[in-house]
């Protein structure tokens, strides 16, 4: 076994519950299986553990952490560990009185997601009336005097909107805009084919988002990041597997990534059964992948595999089908031809599939039955 | 970079130092991620307040340090400075 390192950041997945549809949504397909989030103690106590552990950063996600009733005391209490505090959200649920609360709670800074420039492509994502009421909120985070990350996740039906989506990251004042391609995991990877930009999209979309990164320097930071099946760069797996970063789900699993429950037979411990700096150390799903023994050829050998740690083990198991493979979007990967195929089966004529509790339970038991 | 009077920097509102009890280091710390700074470079961030040029940062530093090559110090804070707002962490 490798020796566990300290862990920097924890993702604290608060809630599933969310009231948008996003088609890209990162929850597990079958959230709907997840019914009893942590209480309010419970994360209290994780808190408590982690910042003891090591942790610096604690981000708030979900689902809509808002919907949470005992947000402003976690964050209360997260800062009286002296923790870095990031609230992830969709905004809508947000208030000028309840921002204050939370600024009054200590908490650091706000990435508010928007689903595009215009307001009927970004509701044809969310499948919810919500484009106006962001825009307005972030408007008051900015009046509360929030640092604000806008955060767009890019697609094939957005792509386009680029320009427009930095111009009102600049007229909202935002001091960050992370132009973030869609990553294929999880409802992303149901609607793979109705979001995957064509090469001429994406191409254009990161030469302009390149040329804004160099004008807008000390204005605005812009972030653009890749989408791996056009960029043909592994990613660096979590910076190396359950070695810096922790995520929690609502019921309390502890996980190396949000997506990791995709790989079958990974056993996650729970924080409701034990301490997390045990968990930390010695959990099976911790311990899976950490270090490199676990590695095959070509990872084993290369010269970047503390680099980019062969990629990302989910993608090599839903590519490869073995998540101990290198992911397959490595051209040294065998499967590597896969990659490309997959990007190309892709067109407008694709069909969407929101997320919700109703289409979680259909998918669910089509998995169920493979 | 303009080294000139005109600039005071500021530390972004999204960063915070955050002393790392374990690795016993000073961390600046922002949503994305987060820097281990050495004893200069947490000083400089210390510094960066928009009240200060860097010509008055580097003269804070040296009384700081005692040190003699203040040529030598004006280039690390020039860096150091040109490293942190590269990552939009002043302003």
């Amino acid at each position: 076994m490798i020796a566990a390192s300290r862990p920097y950041t924890l993702v604290a997945e608060l809630t599933y519950r969310c009231p948008l549809r996003c088609v890209y949504c990162s929850n597990p397909v079958n959230f709907h299986r997840s019914r009893s989030e942590l209480s309010t103690g419970e994360w209290r106590r994780v808190f408590s553990e982690a910042a003891e552990l090591g942790v610096m950063q604690l981000h708030f996600s979900g689902g809509e952490p808002v919907l949470r009733d005992d947000l402003v005391e976690l964050i209360q209490d997260a800062r009286a560990h002296d923790l870095y505090t990031n609230l992830i959200t969709g905004g809508t649920l947000l208030d000028e009185d309840k921002l204050r609360r939370l600024r009054e709670a200590g908490l650091d800074h706000i990435q508010l997601s928007i689903q595009g420039a215009a307001r009927e492509s970004a509701e044809t994502i969310a499948a919810v009336r919500s484009h106006r009421k962001k825009l307005e909120v972030a408007r008051l985070i900015g009046k509360i005097g929030f640092p604000l990350t806008l955060n767009v996740v890019i697609h094939r039906l957005n792509i386009a909107e680029v320009p427009e989506l930095i111009g009102i990251a600049l007229e909202l004042g935002a001091n960050r805009l992370e132009l973030a391609n869609t990553q294929f995991y999880a409802w992303a990877a149901e609607n793979r084919r109705a979001l995957m930009p064509t090469r001429e999209q994406y191409d254009r979309a990161e030469g302009i988002a390149r040329e804004a990164i160099v004008k807008y320097r000390g204005t605005l930071e812009i972030a653009f990041v890749q989408n791996d099946y056009l960029s043909g760069e592994p990613k660096p797996c979590m910076g190396g597997w359950g070695r810096s970063y922790i995520c929690i789900n609502p019921t309390g699993e502890v996980m190396p990534c949000h997506a990791a429950s995709v790989i079958p037979g990974l056993r996650f411990d729970s924080v409701r059964d034990g301490a997390l700096e045990k968990i930390w150390r010695d959990s099976p799903a911790m311990n899976a992948f950490r270090g490199d023994d676990w590695m095959m050829e070509p990872c084993r050998t290369c010269a970047r595999k503390e680099i980019d740690f062969g990629g990302c083990r989910c993608q090599a198991f839903m590519l490869a089908g073995n998540a101990a493979e290198a992911d397959p979007i490595c051209r040294l990967s065998p499967h590597n031809g896969i990659v490309e195929s997959m990007r190309k089966n892709s067109g407008t004529d694709a069909p969407l599939i929101y997320r919700d509790a109703k289409t979680s339970r259909k998918l669910s038991k089509a998995i169920g039955s493979l | 970079m303009s080294t000139g009077d005109a600039w005071r920097p500021r530390l972004a509102s999204r960063a915070r130092l955050k002393f790392d009890p374990i690795a016993k280091q000073e961390m600046l710390l922002f949503p994305e991620a987060a820097l281990a700074l050495n004893e200069t470079g947490a000083a400089i961030v210390r510094l960066c307040d928009g009240a200060r040029s860097i010509d008055e940062i580097v003269e804070q530093l040296s009384r700081k340090f005692r040190s003699a090559d203040r040529d030598a110090l004006m280039r690390e804070v020039v860096d150091f400075i040109a490293t942190i707002r590269a990552r939009g962490l002043l302003q």
